[in-house]
């Protein structure tokens, strides 16, 4: 295998999500060489957001993609470099006698740095239910801002009533005919700002203390999902084209496993300068144990990281 | 492969970032593309749903054959992107 040739630098930031970019510009503009490893998209989960509407600074709500593009060139402007990879193993430098460098080992090479920062972030979570798998891509969705337009004027699925089902609900109801809404609690726990916008819509539909049980089709698309009443036990059929499934998020964080202390769920510990139990090992942002998950949170974790992290850096001897 | 150019013809909408990821990595590789913004164009929808199956965009065809989504892979191989 042809393994590409990296450099190695001051800090690698793993994943390039608000938390990693605003690590990079902090680090980068305080002169230390600095890149990020992003195996998807650069803006992270936030770039598909449709509307932003708490981030400080934009008092009409400015699109995910927007204030994440906006983030990145503000980075770039600073020198950093991003490299589309992924990385699937870091480890301490044993062939170096005063082990200061980490190893991260990608799909196509491998990467040297001082100190490291992991941004990774989260993805939806499955249901792992009847028809989910085999309806991905062909009526079941968990990006309204990539598939949304394929439901004009059909009535779909929405399951969750969590901050991000009903932001990509309202999204969502710029095109299609209606949507009934599927919450396995007694009520929706979104923030009210956000449901007292949804109930201005009549082509809404609440069935709450439900579960979904199965999505079903015609080995083509889907035709109906059935969902059960958990309070009465009632199983309920519901004619729909399309399910966006919003129901939680889970961490990147399964090439860390045995390299870094992380909790039950995968989340990264941290303590309160975001380091980790590994010396010149930081994480920031929505992977880490850090129970709010919103984009200033984030950013204001990767300031610290990249600063923390600085100061790691300043501080090896040579 | 032959010199000819592949006809590249990516299907994305506005809001979407992952189809933003697509054109940006075309970009990257210097490989040309028309693009179809598929909410303008909802016979364009509905050909990619005829031809793939597929409820959603990015969908990106290399000389007609499909690639779904960012598939970096695929689109390596078929468009002969060497790393």
């Amino acid at each position: 295998m042809n393994e590409r040739k990296y450099e190695q630098y001051d800090l690698i930031i793993i994943g390039g999500g608000p938390a990693g970019l605003t690590a990079a510009i902090y680090s980068s503009r305080a002169g230390f060489k600095t890149c990020i490893i992003e195996s998807g998209i650069v803006g992270g989960e936030a770039a598909s957001t449709d509307l932003i509407e708490n981030y400080p600074g934009f008092p009409d709500g400015i699109s995910g993609m927007r204030l994440t593009e906006n983030i990145a060139n503000q980075a770039k402007k600073f020198g950093v470099e991003i490299i589309t990879d992924r990385v699937v193993k870091i480890k301490e430098d044993l062939t170096s006698q005063d082990d200061i460098y980490k190893i991260i080992n990608t799909s196509s090479g491998q990467i040297k740095a001082k100190a490291i920062i992991i941004a990774v972030g989260t993805k939806p979570k499955l249901l792992n239910i009847p028809g989910e798998k085999e309806y991905k891509g062909h009526g079941v969705s968990y990006c309204a801002t990539c598939d949304g337009f394929f439901y004009k004027d059909k009535k779909i699925a929405v399951i969750g009533c969590g901050n991000s089902g009903i932001q990509e609900g309202l999204f969502l109801l710029r095109f299609v005919k209606q949507i009934e809404f599927v919450e396995f609690l007694p009520k929706p726990t979104a923030e009210k700002v956000l449901l007292d916008k949804i109930k201005k819509y009549e082509n809404v539909n609440f069935n709450l203390n439900s579960s979904l049980l199965s999505i079903e089709g015609n080995g083509k698309s889907v035709t109906h999902i059935k969902i059960k009443n958990n309070k009465t036990g009632k199983i309920k059929e519901i004619k729909i084209s399309g399910v966006f499934i919003y129901v939680g998020l889970k961490p990147n964080t399964e090439f860390l496993e045995g390299f870094v202390q992380s909790d039950k769920d995968g989340y990264v510990i941290i303590d309160q300068n975001q380091k980790t139990n590994v010396q010149g090992v930081f994480a920031a942002g929505d992977a880490t144990i850090d129970t709010v998950k919103q984009i200033t949170t984030a950013v204001g974790s990767g300031a610290r990281a990249a600063i923390n992290a600085g100061h790691y850096i300043e501080n090896m001897k040579f | 492969m032959s010199n000819q150019p592949p006809k590249v013809i990516v299907f994305t909408s506005p809001y979407c970032s992952w189809c933003k990821r697509v054109k940006s990595y075309l970009h990257q590789s210097r490989i040309r593309f028309t693009e179809v913004d598929v909410t303008k164009n909802s016979s364009a929808a509905r050909d990619i749903v005829r031809r793939t199956g597929q409820q959603g965009v990015p969908v990106t065809l290399v000389n007609n054959r499909p690639v779904i989504g960012f598939d970096r892979a695929k689109l390596d191989r078929l468009l002969g992107i060497k790393v």
